[in-house]
Protein backbone atom coordinates (compact mmCIF):
# COMPACT_ATOMS: atom_id res chain seq x y z
CA UNK A 1 0.00 0.00 0.00
CA UNK A 2 2.27 2.40 -1.13
CA UNK A 3 -0.44 5.30 -1.57
CA UNK A 4 -0.11 6.48 1.69
CA UNK A 5 3.67 7.02 2.17
CA UNK A 6 3.87 8.12 6.32
CA UNK A 7 1.87 4.23 7.16
CA UNK A 8 3.55 1.68 6.23
CA UNK A 9 8.02 3.42 6.26
CA UNK A 10 8.81 6.60 7.68
CA UNK A 11 11.99 7.26 5.24
CA UNK A 12 9.38 8.89 2.74
CA UNK A 13 7.56 11.28 5.33
CA UNK A 14 10.68 13.29 6.79
CA UNK A 15 10.62 17.06 5.69
CA UNK A 16 13.61 18.50 4.39
CA UNK A 17 14.64 20.61 7.28
CA UNK A 18 14.62 17.05 9.52
CA UNK A 19 11.31 17.29 10.93
CA UNK A 20 8.55 14.79 9.98
CA UNK A 21 5.27 15.76 7.68
CA UNK A 22 2.21 14.88 9.57
CA UNK A 23 -0.98 13.31 8.16
CA UNK A 24 -2.65 16.23 6.07
CA UNK A 25 -6.95 16.35 6.57
CA UNK A 26 -7.58 14.03 3.79
CA UNK A 27 -5.18 11.36 5.55
CA UNK A 28 -6.81 12.00 8.88
CA UNK A 29 -10.12 11.57 6.94
CA UNK A 30 -9.39 7.97 5.59
CA UNK A 31 -8.09 6.81 8.91
CA UNK A 32 -11.27 7.81 10.27
CA UNK A 33 -12.99 6.26 8.48
CA UNK A 34 -11.03 3.01 8.17
CA UNK A 35 -11.41 3.22 12.27
CA UNK A 36 -14.60 3.56 12.25
CA UNK A 37 -15.42 0.60 9.56
CA UNK A 38 -13.38 -1.62 12.22
CA UNK A 39 -15.04 -0.64 15.11
CA UNK A 40 -18.58 -1.56 13.47
CA UNK A 41 -17.24 -4.76 12.50
CA UNK A 42 -15.76 -5.07 16.29
CA UNK A 43 -19.53 -4.42 17.38
CA UNK A 44 -21.26 -6.46 15.03
CA UNK A 45 -18.70 -9.18 16.60
CA UNK A 46 -19.37 -8.11 19.97
CA UNK A 47 -15.67 -7.33 20.51
CA UNK A 48 -14.50 -4.17 22.76
CA UNK A 49 -11.03 -4.57 23.63
CA UNK A 50 -9.07 -4.91 20.70
CA UNK A 51 -5.57 -5.05 22.08
CA UNK A 52 -6.58 -7.61 24.76
CA UNK A 53 -9.04 -9.80 22.27
CA UNK A 54 -6.58 -9.44 19.33
CA UNK A 55 -6.68 -12.50 17.93
CA UNK A 56 -10.40 -12.92 17.97
CA UNK A 57 -10.63 -9.20 16.36
CA UNK A 58 -7.71 -10.71 13.64
CA UNK A 59 -10.45 -13.61 12.89
CA UNK A 60 -13.33 -12.33 12.29
CA UNK A 61 -12.06 -8.49 11.02
CA UNK A 62 -9.28 -9.09 9.38
CA UNK A 63 -9.86 -7.36 6.62
CA UNK A 64 -11.28 -4.08 8.05
CA UNK A 65 -8.19 -4.21 10.81
CA UNK A 66 -5.32 -4.49 7.62
CA UNK A 67 -7.43 -1.20 6.08
CA UNK A 68 -7.70 0.07 9.40
CA UNK A 69 -3.54 -0.38 9.97
CA UNK A 70 -2.68 1.01 6.52
CA UNK A 71 -4.66 3.99 6.90
CA UNK A 72 -3.50 5.31 10.07
CA UNK A 73 -0.20 5.32 11.74
CA UNK A 74 0.46 2.42 14.33
CA UNK A 75 0.44 4.74 17.27
CA UNK A 76 -2.86 6.08 16.09
CA UNK A 77 -4.55 2.63 15.94
CA UNK A 78 -3.15 1.67 19.68
CA UNK A 79 -4.87 5.45 20.62
CA UNK A 80 -7.87 4.46 18.92
CA UNK A 81 -8.35 0.72 20.29
CA UNK A 82 -7.61 1.74 23.45
CA UNK A 83 -9.77 5.18 23.58
CA UNK A 84 -12.61 2.59 22.12
CA UNK A 85 -12.34 1.30 25.54
CA UNK A 86 -11.49 4.05 27.96
CA UNK A 87 -14.94 5.63 26.28
CA UNK A 88 -16.92 2.93 26.72
CA UNK A 89 -16.10 2.43 30.13
CA UNK A 90 -16.41 5.63 30.81
CA UNK A 91 -20.00 5.93 29.19
CA UNK A 92 -21.06 3.01 31.23
CA UNK A 93 -19.81 4.72 34.35
CA UNK A 94 -21.92 7.66 33.52
CA UNK A 95 -24.64 5.50 32.84
CA UNK A 96 -24.57 4.06 36.30
CA UNK A 97 -23.94 7.32 38.02
CA UNK A 98 -27.54 8.48 36.54
CA UNK A 99 -29.36 5.05 37.31
CA UNK A 100 -27.79 5.50 41.34
CA UNK A 101 -29.40 8.92 40.94
CA UNK A 102 -32.64 8.30 39.35
CA UNK A 103 -32.87 5.47 42.37
CA UNK A 104 -31.83 7.92 45.06
CA UNK A 105 -34.05 10.52 44.15
CA UNK A 106 -36.86 7.75 43.35
CA UNK A 107 -36.29 6.44 47.46
CA UNK A 108 -35.74 10.14 48.39
CA UNK A 109 -39.87 10.72 47.06
CA UNK A 110 -41.15 7.85 48.76
CA UNK A 111 -39.90 9.01 51.80
CA UNK A 112 -42.02 12.36 51.29
CA UNK A 113 -38.83 14.42 49.70
CA UNK A 114 -39.76 16.62 46.85
CA UNK A 115 -37.62 18.54 44.33
CA UNK A 116 -38.11 22.18 44.93
CA UNK B 1 -56.71 70.60 97.36
CA UNK B 2 -54.27 67.50 95.90
CA UNK B 3 -57.36 66.01 94.39
CA UNK B 4 -58.66 69.64 92.45
CA UNK B 5 -54.98 69.73 90.56
CA UNK B 6 -55.43 65.91 89.10
CA UNK B 7 -58.36 66.81 87.20
CA UNK B 8 -56.15 69.61 85.38
CA UNK B 9 -53.53 67.86 84.53
CA UNK B 10 -56.13 65.33 83.39
CA UNK B 11 -57.69 67.36 81.26
CA UNK B 12 -54.00 68.75 79.71
CA UNK B 13 -53.10 65.75 78.93
CA UNK B 14 -56.08 64.83 77.12
CA UNK B 15 -56.38 68.20 75.02
CA UNK B 16 -52.65 67.44 74.01
CA UNK B 17 -53.23 63.81 72.67
CA UNK B 18 -56.74 65.08 71.27
CA UNK B 19 -54.87 67.74 68.88
CA UNK B 20 -54.55 66.00 65.76
CA UNK B 21 -51.12 66.87 64.61
CA UNK B 22 -48.41 66.39 66.96
CA UNK B 23 -46.74 69.34 68.37
CA UNK B 24 -43.25 69.76 68.31
CA UNK B 25 -41.81 68.89 71.50
CA UNK B 26 -40.27 72.01 72.56
CA UNK B 27 -43.72 73.83 71.71
CA UNK B 28 -45.11 71.13 73.95
CA UNK B 29 -42.98 71.94 76.41
CA UNK B 30 -43.80 75.23 76.54
CA UNK B 31 -47.34 74.11 76.39
CA UNK B 32 -46.91 72.30 80.00
CA UNK B 33 -44.68 74.60 81.55
CA UNK B 34 -47.23 77.38 81.00
CA UNK B 35 -49.48 75.17 81.57
CA UNK B 36 -48.26 74.48 85.28
CA UNK B 37 -48.36 77.92 86.37
CA UNK B 38 -51.80 77.99 85.45
CA UNK B 39 -52.52 75.31 87.55
CA UNK B 40 -50.60 76.41 90.72
CA UNK B 41 -52.87 79.15 90.49
CA UNK B 42 -55.68 77.36 90.11
CA UNK B 43 -54.81 75.38 93.23
CA UNK B 44 -54.98 78.91 95.25
CA UNK B 45 -58.57 79.45 93.72
CA UNK B 46 -60.08 75.81 94.26
CA UNK B 47 -60.24 77.03 97.98
CA UNK B 48 -63.40 79.44 96.71
CA UNK B 49 -64.67 77.82 93.64
CA UNK B 50 -62.96 74.67 92.21
CA UNK B 51 -64.72 73.43 89.38
CA UNK B 52 -64.98 77.33 87.29
CA UNK B 53 -61.07 77.17 87.83
CA UNK B 54 -60.95 73.60 86.70
CA UNK B 55 -63.16 74.70 83.32
CA UNK B 56 -60.94 77.57 82.77
CA UNK B 57 -57.94 75.78 82.34
CA UNK B 58 -59.01 73.17 80.35
CA UNK B 59 -60.11 76.44 78.16
CA UNK B 60 -56.90 77.53 78.28
CA UNK B 61 -55.05 74.51 77.14
CA UNK B 62 -57.60 73.83 74.47
CA UNK B 63 -57.07 77.40 72.95
CA UNK B 64 -53.09 76.86 73.13
CA UNK B 65 -53.00 74.43 71.29
CA UNK B 66 -55.66 75.64 68.27
CA UNK B 67 -53.27 78.03 68.15
CA UNK B 68 -50.77 76.23 67.27
CA UNK B 69 -52.96 74.10 64.77
CA UNK B 70 -53.91 76.95 62.35
CA UNK B 71 -49.39 76.95 61.68
CA UNK B 72 -50.23 73.54 60.21
CA UNK B 73 -51.67 73.15 56.10
CA UNK B 74 -55.42 72.93 56.48
CA UNK B 75 -57.08 69.84 55.26
CA UNK B 76 -58.18 72.03 51.92
CA UNK B 77 -54.74 72.56 51.18
CA UNK B 78 -53.59 68.85 51.77
CA UNK B 79 -56.03 68.07 49.45
CA UNK B 80 -55.02 70.08 46.76
CA UNK B 81 -51.62 69.07 46.60
CA UNK B 82 -52.19 64.87 46.68
CA UNK B 83 -54.98 65.64 43.74
CA UNK B 84 -52.01 67.16 41.93
CA UNK B 85 -49.63 65.13 43.97
CA UNK B 86 -46.42 64.12 42.77
CA UNK B 87 -47.52 61.76 40.65
CA UNK B 88 -47.83 61.87 36.88
CA UNK B 89 -47.61 60.22 33.91
CA UNK B 90 -43.93 62.01 33.66
CA UNK B 91 -42.84 61.29 36.77
CA UNK B 92 -44.11 57.53 35.82
CA UNK B 93 -42.23 57.29 33.20
CA UNK B 94 -39.11 59.01 34.59
CA UNK B 95 -39.21 56.61 37.19
CA UNK B 96 -39.74 53.46 35.00
CA UNK B 97 -36.66 54.82 32.78
CA UNK B 98 -34.48 55.54 35.60
CA UNK B 99 -35.27 52.35 37.39
CA UNK B 100 -35.10 50.33 34.34
CA UNK B 101 -31.37 52.17 33.26
CA UNK B 102 -30.04 51.50 36.56
CA UNK B 103 -31.06 47.76 36.44
CA UNK B 104 -29.15 47.67 33.21
CA UNK B 105 -26.04 49.60 33.93
CA UNK B 106 -25.97 47.12 37.41
CA UNK B 107 -26.05 43.59 35.52
CA UNK B 108 -23.62 45.14 33.23
CA UNK B 109 -21.49 46.66 35.46
CA UNK B 110 -21.64 43.54 37.72
CA UNK B 111 -20.36 41.20 35.09
CA UNK B 112 -17.71 43.26 33.86
CA UNK B 113 -16.53 43.48 37.57
CA UNK B 114 -16.60 39.51 38.03
CA UNK B 115 -14.43 38.97 34.37
CA UNK B 116 -12.26 41.69 36.17
CA UNK B 117 -11.71 39.66 38.78
CA UNK B 118 -11.07 36.45 36.84
CA UNK B 119 -8.53 38.89 34.81
CA UNK B 120 -7.05 40.31 37.67
CA UNK B 121 -7.12 36.75 39.61
CA UNK B 122 -3.43 36.15 37.60
CA UNK B 123 -1.49 39.05 38.31
CA UNK B 124 -2.22 38.64 42.45
CA UNK B 125 0.92 37.79 44.89
CA UNK B 126 0.42 33.94 45.80
CA UNK B 127 -1.68 33.17 42.73
CA UNK B 128 -1.20 30.64 40.25
CA UNK B 129 0.72 32.24 37.30
CA UNK B 130 0.12 30.92 33.99
CA UNK B 131 3.04 31.80 31.18
CA UNK B 132 5.69 33.56 31.46
CA UNK B 133 9.40 34.16 29.96
CA UNK B 134 10.17 32.02 26.78
CA UNK B 135 12.47 31.84 23.75
CA UNK B 136 11.38 30.07 20.49
CA UNK B 137 11.56 30.10 16.86
CA UNK B 138 8.19 31.13 14.44
CA UNK B 139 8.16 29.20 10.99
CA UNK B 140 10.59 31.17 9.76
CA UNK B 141 13.53 30.76 12.07
CA UNK B 142 12.93 34.21 13.89
CA UNK B 143 13.78 33.96 17.52
CA UNK B 144 10.18 34.69 18.99
CA UNK B 145 9.74 35.39 22.31
CA UNK B 146 6.94 35.71 25.25
CA UNK B 147 7.65 40.01 24.31
CA UNK B 148 6.50 39.51 20.70
CA UNK B 149 3.33 38.67 22.72
CA UNK B 150 2.69 41.98 24.49
CA UNK B 151 0.79 44.65 23.51
CA UNK B 152 -1.70 42.50 22.23
CA UNK B 153 -4.24 39.72 23.01
CA UNK B 154 -2.65 36.03 22.57
CA UNK B 155 -4.66 33.11 22.30
CA UNK B 156 -1.90 30.00 22.81
CA UNK B 157 -2.62 26.61 22.20
CA UNK B 158 -0.22 23.68 22.54
CA UNK B 159 -0.31 20.18 20.62
CA UNK B 160 1.68 18.82 18.01
CA UNK B 161 1.02 17.77 14.28
CA UNK B 162 0.97 13.83 14.40
CA UNK B 163 -2.08 14.17 16.78
CA UNK B 164 -5.08 11.65 16.17
CA UNK B 165 -8.03 13.48 16.40
CA UNK B 166 -8.59 16.38 19.43
CA UNK B 167 -5.87 18.70 18.15
CA UNK B 168 -7.18 18.77 14.90
CA UNK B 169 -10.84 19.15 16.04
CA UNK B 170 -9.35 22.41 18.37
CA UNK B 171 -7.42 23.70 15.76
CA UNK B 172 -10.74 23.85 13.25
CA UNK B 173 -12.34 25.49 15.84
CA UNK B 174 -9.53 27.95 16.40
CA UNK B 175 -9.92 29.16 13.15
CA UNK B 176 -13.61 29.65 13.30
CA UNK B 177 -12.61 31.47 16.32
CA UNK B 178 -10.14 33.55 14.81
CA UNK B 179 -12.32 34.49 11.93
CA UNK B 180 -15.25 35.35 14.37
CA UNK B 181 -12.81 37.22 16.52
CA UNK B 182 -11.28 39.53 13.73
CA UNK B 183 -14.73 40.25 12.58
CA UNK B 184 -15.53 41.42 16.21
CA UNK B 185 -12.28 43.82 16.18
CA UNK B 186 -13.35 44.76 12.85
CA UNK B 187 -10.12 43.56 11.42
CA UNK B 188 -7.61 45.60 14.02
CA UNK B 189 -4.82 43.07 14.61
CA UNK B 190 -4.91 43.08 18.16
CA UNK B 191 -5.31 38.96 18.57
CA UNK B 192 -2.46 36.33 18.40
CA UNK B 193 -3.74 32.93 17.57
CA UNK B 194 -0.52 30.84 18.76
CA UNK B 195 0.12 27.42 18.34
CA UNK B 196 3.16 25.81 20.40
CA UNK B 197 4.46 22.14 19.80
CA UNK B 198 5.03 19.85 22.35
CA UNK B 199 7.01 17.65 20.26
CA UNK B 200 9.66 19.79 18.51
CA UNK B 201 11.50 16.68 17.33
CA UNK B 202 9.07 15.84 14.42
CA UNK B 203 7.43 19.65 14.66
CA UNK B 204 10.01 21.46 12.58
CA UNK B 205 8.96 24.92 10.87
CA UNK B 206 8.64 23.09 7.28
CA UNK B 207 6.62 20.39 8.87
CA UNK B 208 4.17 23.38 11.11
CA UNK B 209 3.93 25.66 8.27
CA UNK B 210 1.88 22.69 6.04
CA UNK B 211 -0.05 21.41 8.71
CA UNK B 212 -1.22 25.08 10.33
CA UNK B 213 -2.16 26.14 6.95
CA UNK B 214 -4.78 23.74 6.78
CA UNK B 215 -6.47 24.79 9.58
CA UNK B 216 -6.02 28.95 9.61
CA UNK B 217 -3.22 31.08 7.56
CA UNK B 218 -3.31 33.51 10.59
CA UNK B 219 -2.13 30.95 13.13
CA UNK B 220 1.67 31.75 14.47
CA UNK B 221 3.08 28.18 14.69
CA UNK B 222 6.03 28.32 17.17
CA UNK B 223 8.88 25.38 18.15
CA UNK B 224 12.30 25.12 19.19
CA UNK B 225 14.74 23.16 20.73
CA UNK B 226 13.94 20.14 22.94
CA UNK B 227 15.07 22.36 26.21
CA UNK B 228 12.89 25.56 25.10
CA UNK B 229 9.83 23.81 24.04
CA UNK B 230 9.94 21.82 27.94
CA UNK B 231 10.91 25.56 29.18
CA UNK B 232 7.71 27.47 27.16
CA UNK B 233 5.20 24.42 28.78
CA UNK B 234 6.09 24.27 32.65
CA UNK B 235 5.75 28.49 31.92
CA UNK B 236 2.15 27.73 31.02
CA UNK B 237 1.77 24.28 33.02
CA UNK B 238 1.19 22.18 30.75
CA UNK B 239 1.86 18.66 31.26
CA UNK B 240 4.89 17.79 28.61
CA UNK B 241 5.92 14.25 28.40
CA UNK B 242 7.45 14.36 25.13
CA UNK B 243 10.65 11.84 25.08
CA UNK B 244 14.11 12.76 25.06
CA UNK B 245 15.26 9.91 22.89
CA UNK B 246 13.49 9.09 20.29
CA UNK B 247 14.92 6.82 17.15
CA UNK B 248 14.53 8.20 13.80
CA UNK B 249 11.14 6.58 12.19
CA UNK B 250 9.82 5.91 16.04
CA UNK B 251 5.94 6.11 16.29
CA UNK B 252 4.81 8.26 19.23
CA UNK B 253 2.35 10.25 20.72
CA UNK B 254 2.33 13.07 22.89
CA UNK B 255 0.36 14.11 25.72
CA UNK B 256 -0.03 17.29 26.03
CA UNK B 257 -2.93 19.83 27.95
CA UNK B 258 -6.44 20.71 25.63
CA UNK B 259 -6.49 24.10 27.00
CA UNK B 260 -6.41 27.61 25.22
CA UNK B 261 -4.77 30.23 27.22
CA UNK B 262 -6.28 33.63 26.69
CA UNK B 263 -3.31 35.90 27.39
CA UNK B 264 -4.26 39.59 27.93
CA UNK B 265 -1.16 42.54 26.60
CA UNK B 266 0.73 42.03 29.03
CA UNK B 267 1.03 38.74 28.72
CA UNK B 268 -0.70 37.49 32.34
CA UNK B 269 -3.35 34.43 31.70
CA UNK B 270 -6.54 35.69 31.76
CA UNK B 271 -9.29 32.64 31.14
CA UNK B 272 -8.95 29.02 29.86
CA UNK B 273 -11.06 27.91 26.74
CA UNK B 274 -11.28 24.20 26.72
CA UNK B 275 -13.22 21.23 24.89
CA UNK B 276 -16.56 22.61 26.06
CA UNK B 277 -16.66 26.09 24.33
CA UNK B 278 -18.39 26.31 21.38
CA UNK B 279 -16.44 28.72 18.98
CA UNK B 280 -19.09 31.13 19.99
CA UNK B 281 -19.14 30.91 23.22
CA UNK B 282 -14.98 31.48 22.98
CA UNK B 283 -15.37 34.49 20.97
CA UNK B 284 -18.10 35.83 23.20
CA UNK B 285 -15.51 35.41 26.07
CA UNK B 286 -12.88 36.85 24.50
CA UNK B 287 -14.05 40.29 22.60
CA UNK B 288 -15.45 40.59 26.54
CA UNK B 289 -12.20 40.90 27.63
CA UNK B 290 -11.04 42.81 24.86
CA UNK B 291 -13.69 45.14 25.21
CA UNK B 292 -13.02 45.59 28.62
CA UNK B 293 -9.61 46.27 28.27
CA UNK B 294 -10.61 49.26 25.53
CA UNK B 295 -12.96 50.52 27.70
CA UNK B 296 -10.18 50.93 30.90
CA UNK B 297 -8.14 52.77 27.61
CA UNK B 298 -5.61 50.17 28.25
CA UNK B 299 -2.77 50.52 25.25
CA UNK B 300 -3.01 47.93 22.97
CA UNK B 301 -0.57 47.35 20.00
CA UNK B 302 -2.38 47.32 15.75
CA UNK B 303 0.88 46.67 14.09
Amino acid sequence: MGWLPWSSDSSSNAASDGGRIAPDRSSRQRCYEGRDLFFSCLDRNDILDAVKNDKEAQRKCGKELAQFETACSRAWVKYFKEKRVMEYNRDKTIERIKQEDAAKVEDLKSQGWTAR
Amino acid sequence: MASSIRPASRILARASRASPFSLESTTLNRTLARTTVNTQTAAACTLNNGTTTTTTIAHRAFSTSRAHLKKTPTMGQLKARNSTGPFSWKSALLFVLTGGGMIIYFRVEKERLERKRIAEMSKGVGKPKVGGPFTLKDLDGKEFTAEDLKGKYSFVYFGFTHCPDICPDELDKMAEIIDKVNEATGGEKIFLPVFITCDPVRDTPEVLREYLKEFHPGIIGLTGTYDQVRNVCKQYRVYFSTPRDIKPGEDYLVDHSIYFYLMDPDNDFVECIGRQDTPESATRTIMEHINDWKREGKPLRKD
